[in-house]
């Protein structure tokens, strides 16, 4: 029986590219004052970032519950005996948490993995993807489990965030918090640092910012094994990215998402993010 | 007053029920105090909704035993558990419940024994515990409670009136344990919670149930200042700090607020926190035995503690110098203004040396500023063709390392700051830094000194005469005439973004028309306007 891959709706894997690799994923959630979603599945990433813009109060996110977690582990082991469980940072949400404490209540026979990615977005779907790969190609569940755990290191997000706001009222500013207080408008880049948001640098248009996002890529030139590019709000600028980044890697391989609502309730709108997957040293 | 000795599963479900309620009332106070650690949303809202569905499963249980209640309640919690918080909580009730196993009610022996099998299993349940969170305050209130029985108390709402004193106790002290509650001035929101429920169900236990509907729980106030990073060296000078002064009054009818106002003038940083059987105080004073004296009128004093801040002040200042940097290479920069100043200090500059146009910085006024900030790698933005020279002199007068990137003007000096990358080394930031500066155009207006004629214009005194990345290209009759020409000569379909830094002697009126007339002109470019201050110069624009 082959090993099953469960991840969260964080690490931006939707819908087709979820069923062609055979991903489970589990959402976290988002509220509307009362009002509770399932992220992307009670609402999709296109009404959060309209009702995100237009609404006097900001929404707040909260990580899957372990008993969310226990009926998927549940489910899978009707047709599997390992899982492997590749979640968003656990500096960043709980959702680790909640994985870990659902193996605990989980009374199956199903041997169980749970590996935080110490990122998030599509840096964290990278890994998914490439943990996918090397599921196919037979590598055991250990083995897989510990490519996944290494590959975030290799897995780098570089975000634009135009504004930070949100971040900084969700409480998951990190140390980008530096960037606070500016007297100038500026718009921030910043990365995933161990395990946390951190600053990289400043510009002060998208247009710059989709200089430094393309120029970041190009120093990896060579060297990339997976690409995606990202947006929330502004999929025209992450056209003219992805076109500019056709001239050194594969247009067709570059794969596109849209932050998700969780993500989206901090990045806020017109926010990017390109997540660069490092080819492995051989 | 009766004595409660045992609590049997229905009254653990009422206590708990308008605990729940209670706690309610305070979960938007507890979400603001959110900071840390895995933040998850709103911590208050999350431990409502957790035990809402605590308390909803607590009236489905099969019995009236405690046992069956605690674990219903487990259940309950389990299910609805939301945010890091509300896991945290159902471990909590796990325990509980694993601690009433089989009693048909329990004693306060039995109680403690409970708690204790919360905090433990609390902590199991997290990964990597942190102390200063609502783990440290559950812990805190078990371990009160055990000591409580020692004690050989047998009235549970006696221990549970110590155990509440104790969560308080604990979530005041969420922030020594936990610095990024310090940095925020916040105790732990996830504390809090815990504290607002044993309190809730205290008071429901001693009959407040008619309180509870007027009043609102009251959130614990830190007992550690705010304090705001400083960029300079600070206690060169011998301050007197008095002493930190802290004690708990436990006495009848107090009224904290009365106690605050009579507080008030015998010292600084007054926390006055409490009910009317016990309040906190915190103050800084010179005189703490006229604080003390006072508070003896009150009632009995506990935990008086009286410190010296002198000595505080030294781990204070050994504190500060390991929070500051996140990377080793700090930025200054030489400006003059106060809004500039202010401009460079919100982007991160370490340092100011003031200077500027006809003030220019001595090399030792440089050197100083390199050996005040914390980093042993030090970029220097002159901002002024004419500091350039100097700020290379610095190098030879100190065992830092020292850069300088050579930027000309304001504008060249805010792009190199902006560009700093932080996860770039100390070399390659410099290089970073210097290739920004071709990102920008610098327009300078000032006022012609004397009458002259210089690339080709006649210029009169006191004309007003504008700067082109440091070369004299323009004369006109009003600043925005100067500013008008210079802008025709720069191929603003590149341009994105235009900062005018507006000086000293210009009117914010004025500076408002210049700034809509170019929006006018330019309408896709983003303008902004800035207050500089600078002397001399009535404009500087920065053309990005």
């Amino acid at each position: 029986m082959a090993i099953r891959i469960v991840t969260d709706t964080l690490a931006d894997i939707t819908g087709d590219l979820a069923a062609q690799l055979g991903v489970t994923v589990v959402p976290l959630y988002v509220r509307f004052g009362e009002e509770v979603y399932r992220d992307r599945v009670d609402i999709t990433s296109e009404d959060f970032y309209r009702r995100l813009v237009n609404e006097p109060k900001l929404p707040s996110t909260t990580q899957p519950t372990p008993n969310d977690f226990a009926e998927v582990y549940k489910k899978l082991s009707q047709e599997t005996d390992e899982i492997l469980v590749i979640v968003v940072s656990s500096k960043l949400s709980g959702t680790f948490q909640s994985a870990t404490q659902a193996k605990d209540y989980f009374k199956g026979k199903a041997r169980i993995e749970i590996v935080d990615s110490l990122t998030v977005a599509m840096a964290e779907g990278l890994i998914v993807v490439a943990a996918a790969k090397a599921v196919k190609e037979g590598a055991s569940l250990e083995k897989v489990a510990e490519m996944a755990r290494k590959a975030s290191s290799r897995s780098h997000l570089i975000a634009y965030f135009d504004t930070l706001k949100y971040l900084a009222k969700g409480g998951r500013i990190g140390k980008a918090k530096e960037f606070l207080g500016s007297m100038l408008s500026v718009k921030q880049i910043l990365t995933v640092k161990d395990g946390e948001m951190a600053p990289l640098t400043r510009v002060r248009s998208m247009r710059a910012g989709l200089d430094y996002l393309y120029s970041v890529v190009a120093s990896h030139q060579n060297n990339i094994e997976g690409l995606a590019v990202e947006h929330t709000t502004n999929p025209e600028d992450a056209d003219v990215l992805v076109e500019r980044l056709g001239a050194i890697y594969p247009k067709a391989r570059i794969l596109r998402s849209i932050i998700s609502p969780v993500i989206g309730t901090y990045s806020g709108p017109n926010a990017m993010a390109v997540t660069i997957l490092e080819a492995e040293k051989k | 007053m009766n004595k409660t000795s045992t609590i049997a599963g229905q009254a653990l479900r009422d206590m708990f029920s308008a605990a729940t309620t209670w706690l309610e009332k305070s979960s938007a106070d507890i979400d603001a105090l959110n900071v840390f650690p895995v933040p998850d949303g709103d911590t208050g809202t999350n431990m409502m909704l957790t035990m809402r569905s605590t308390m909803e499963e607590a009236y489905r249980a099969p019995d009236n035993s405690a046992s069956g209640v605690a674990r219903a309640m487990a259940k309950g919690a389990l299910m609805g558990a939301r945010g890091n918080s509300g896991v945290i909580l159902s471990q909590i009730w796990r325990g509980m419940a694993q601690g009433l196993d089989g009693k048909e009610s329990f004693n306060t022996a039995e109680m403690a024994e409970a708690l204790k099998k919360s905090a433990e299993v609390a902590y199991k349940g997290v990964s990597n515990p942190v102390e200063g969170t609502m783990l440290t305050v559950m812990k805190d209130a078990a371990k009160e409670a055990q000591a409580q029985v020692e004690k050989g108390e047998e009235d549970i709402i006696a221990l549970l009136e110590a155990v509440v004193t104790a969560a308080g106790d604990s979530v005041a002290r969420t922030p020594r344990l936990l610095k990024v509650l310090k940095d925020a001035g916040v105790v732990d929101a996830g504390g809090q919670g815990i504290y607002t429920i044993l309190e809730g169900a205290l008071r429901f236990l001693k009959g407040e149930t008619e309180l509870m509907r007027l009043r609102k729980p009251q959130i614990i106030v830190s007992d550690l200042p705010l304090t705001v990073p400083l960029p300079q060296a600070i206690g060169v000078d011998e301050i007197p700090f008095g002493y930190c002064t802290e004690f708990l009054i436990k006495g009848e009818k107090m009224d904290s607020e009365v106690i605050r106002k009579r507080m008030e003038k015998k010292g600084e940083s007054l926390i006055v926190v409490g009910d009317e059987s016990a309040v906190r105080i915190h103050i800084h004073t010179l005189d703490p035995g006229t604080v003390v004296q006072f508070a003896t009128k009150l009632g009995t004093l506990h935990q008086v503690s009286i410190r010296n801040m002198d000595e505080q002040h030294q781990d204070f200042l050994e504190m500060q110098k390991e929070r500051m940097p996140t990377t080793d290479t700090a930025v200054i920069v030489v400006a003059s203004g106060d809004g500039l100043i202010d401009v460079f200090g919100s982007l991160g500059a370490a340092a100011v040396i003031p200077g500027g146009q006809t003030m220019n910085p001595s090399t030792k006024d440089i050197l100083q500023a390199v050996q005040s900030v914390p980093s042993e790698n030090v970029i220097i933005l002159p901002n002024n063709k004419n500091i350039i020279l100097t700020a290379g002199q610095v190098q030879s007068l100190t065992e830092k390392k020292i850069k300088v990137v050579p930027t000309k003007t304001i504008p060249q000096g805010v792009v190199a700051l902006l560009a700093f990358d932080y996860e770039a080394d100390f070399k390659a930031n410099a290089e970073i830094m210097e290739k920004a500066l071709s990102s920008v155009k610098t327009i300078e207006v000032t006022k012609s000194v004397r009458a002259t004629r210089i690339n080709g214009l006649q210029i009169k005194r006191r004309q007003p005469i504008g700067l082109l990345d440091d070369e004299l290209i323009a004369a006109g009759d009003t600043d925005m005439d100067v500013i008008n020409k210079i802008l025709a000569k720069i191929n603003m379909k590149q341009a994105e973004v235009v900062t005018i830094y507006y000086g000293a002697e210009v009117e914010v009126e004025e500076a408002e028309q210049i700034s809509a007339s170019i929006t006018d002109k330019y309408p896709k470019v983003q303008v902004e306007l800035i207050k500089g201050n600078q002397p001399h110069y009535s404009y500087i624009l920065s053309i990005e």
